[in-house]
């Protein structure tokens, strides 16, 4: 019904919905090909300039119930973070060291994409990916966790939750995470040798001591030559190459992991470390945790 | 406590973790009296409906310490169920596990279900599914902070119903939702009945009243009472609500007219 009025309206004559309609349809049958269109134009279906990035933004703190939370956006992606502090005995084998458990859920209300159920693999590879991210740059060093050698530990449960799912949640899930450790204070915490307890003041606390502040960089690679930073929910399934970069505030590389190789021009991997570089440094000069 | 099982999905912690003690904790909690709000009051409220992009609906609602999100998919052919004639409401709640006072492993507890449940009669009446045979709506919410059950519950269906409307689907009248609490004992020496306990409140409260309503066509969908209370407190506890609940429809009312006047200009 609808293509017979449009076809009657005739073409020079359609309104903007109609269009609108059109495009959507078109992109939903052809999503290639309607990516192609737009980056034979140099711009993206959002309206970025190719090799342009969305705006981030954190907000600290805004949870009372966590230890320590974050929210970040990156465009429309939208990721919730927030840290619990528990006490814990320390394993046998390490008995100076406390734990650090990062996990990222992508419920069901996030994306069609997800059912309501146990993580998906997407979800077990980003949190994989996450606790590497967060042990190999030695964020929190562990020792710091300890209360007393062989008795006592914090636990720092980071639990993050995207909330809104537009692509690229790992660069903004490292984001919140960090952010939400740097927010935590830790009340005192004294080990009673007599009862065997662990007893916590609410008059003393204090911060974190984090030692590095990992941000990652994803960029995809469409079509074996065109470097997407930031890819978006649409973008993702079509690229051919997936690259992310994780810089140290240093600007030194603590790990580049890339999926998918075929097609990629000899020097992609090299630009994409530039580019993370370069966005690094940007992001830096505007202080992005508050 | 038990310990949480195993699960290889996640990356895991310790087997056994405590939440912290604290030597402040030891003596007994005294709830202060309302110094934010009248006793008849409920807390400020935020909501903005349509900040999840993929969704068919979706809706944020903040009421101080509560903060949640709902999300609407479909409605969609139902799978694996049988022939009905009217479409079905599927309301899943999960709370984020940093959403309460003790860490909530992520696994489904009675507490999610329960919540689930109240929302789901609370909104069942005013959706008109038997225009939609066949097919099943999807109710996401995320408890991303509480401030207890009561509050959770009314926020829930609050949202829940803006992001019905916002999904364009065909309801009878918007939802709002509004809970009361009787006789504190610690906290007030005449029988006052209150509006929107917080979660101290509601813990000390003898009995609690949620009030589910479509105030547009002056009906109840839902109550909800719990505890000890005198029939005539039920009575009165009822009727502020149904009042606070008319207030609640004119803030609804307004954020999905914003929303929609918004859009045009962008």
């Amino acid at each position: 019904m609808a293509s017979a009025s449009t076809s009657n309206s005739g073409s020079n004559e359609q309104t903007p919905e109609a269009i609108a309609l059109k495009a959507a349809v078109f992109q939903r049958l052809h999503p290639r090909v309607y990516l192609e269109r737009f980056v034979a134009e140099g711009i993206r279906p959002d309206g970025r300039q190719i090799s342009a990035w969305r705006d981030v933004s954190v907000n600290v703190g805004s949870i009372s119930t966590a230890d320590g939370s974050a929210l970040v956006r990156i465009g429309d992606t939208t990721v919730v973070c927030g840290v619990k502090a528990e006490l814990a005995e320390p394993e046998l084998d390490a008995p100076t060291r406390g734990f650090l458990v990062p996990n990222l859920d992508l419920p069901a209300i996030c994306s069609p994409k997800f059912k309501p159920g146990p993580p998906t693999e997407e979800a077990q590879v980003f949190s994989d990916r996450l606790h590497e991210a967060l042990t190999s740059t030695g964020t929190i060093s562990l020792e710091d966790l300890c209360i007393q050698p062989g008795k006592a530990a914090w636990v720092l449960f980071v639990d993050a939750t995207c909330i809104n799912y537009d692509g690229n949640v790992f660069d903004a899930t490292l984001l919140a995470m960090i952010a939400a450790l740097k927010n935590v204070t830790l009340p005192k915490a004294t080990f009673d040798e007599d009862t065997g307890r662990t007893v916590c003041t609410r008059k003393e606390s204090a911060p974190l001591n984090l030692k590095c502040l990992p941000i990652s960089f994803t960029f995809g690679i469409f079509d074996g030559k065109h470097i997407f930073p930031d890819p978006t929910f649409f973008e993702e399934p079509l690229l051919d190459t997936a690259v992310s970069v994780v810089l140290k505030e240093d600007g030194t590389i603590s790990s580049v992991s890339q999926v998918g190789a075929d097609a990629v021009e000899q020097d992609a991997l090299s630009r994409c470390i530039v580019e993370a570089k370069a966005r690094h440094q940007l992001l830096l000069s505007k202080t992005i945790y508050p | 406590m038990a310990a949480p099982a195993f699960d290889r999905r996640r990356v895991n912690g310790p087997e056994e973790s405590f939440p912290p003690v604290f030597e402040e904790d030891r003596e007994v909690k005294k709830i202060s009296k309302r110094t934010d709000r009248e006793n008849g009051d409920f807390r400020p409220v935020f909501l903005q409906p349509g900040l999840i992009t993929q969704a068919n609906g979706s809706a944020y609602i903040e009421t101080s310490k509560t903060k949640i999100s709902c999300a609407i998919y479909g409605p969609h052919q139902s799978k694996n169920a049988a022939y009905s004639e009217n479409g079905r409401l599927n309301v899943e709640v999960k709370y984020a596990p940093y959403s309460c006072h003790r860490r909530k492993a992520p696994i489904r507890d009675a507490e999610d279900r329960t919540i689930g449940v109240a929302i789901h009669q609370a909104l069942l009446s005013s959706v008109r599914l038997e225009l939609l045979p066949k097919s099943t709506i999807d109710i996401f919410i995320i408890i991303i902070e509480s401030d207890g059950l009561e509050a959770s519950i009314a926020a829930g269906s609050i949202a829940a119903s803006t992001a019905l409307a916002d999904a364009g689907i065909e309801l009878f009248g918007l939802v709002t939702s509004c809970s009361a609490f009787n006789e504190a004992q610690a906290l007030m020496d005449d029988n006052d009945l209150w509006i929107d306990p917080t979660l101290e409140e509601a813990q000390a409260a003898k009995g609690t009243l949620i009030l589910s309503t479509m105030p547009a066509l002056e009906t109840v969908t839902s109550v909800w009472q719990n505890g000890r209370m005198q029939p005539a407190d039920v009575l009165k506890c009822m009727e502020l609500c149904q009042q606070r609940c008319v207030q609640m429809h004119a803030i609804v009312a307004r954020s999905l007219v914003d929303n929609n006047q918004v859009e045009p200009s962008e």
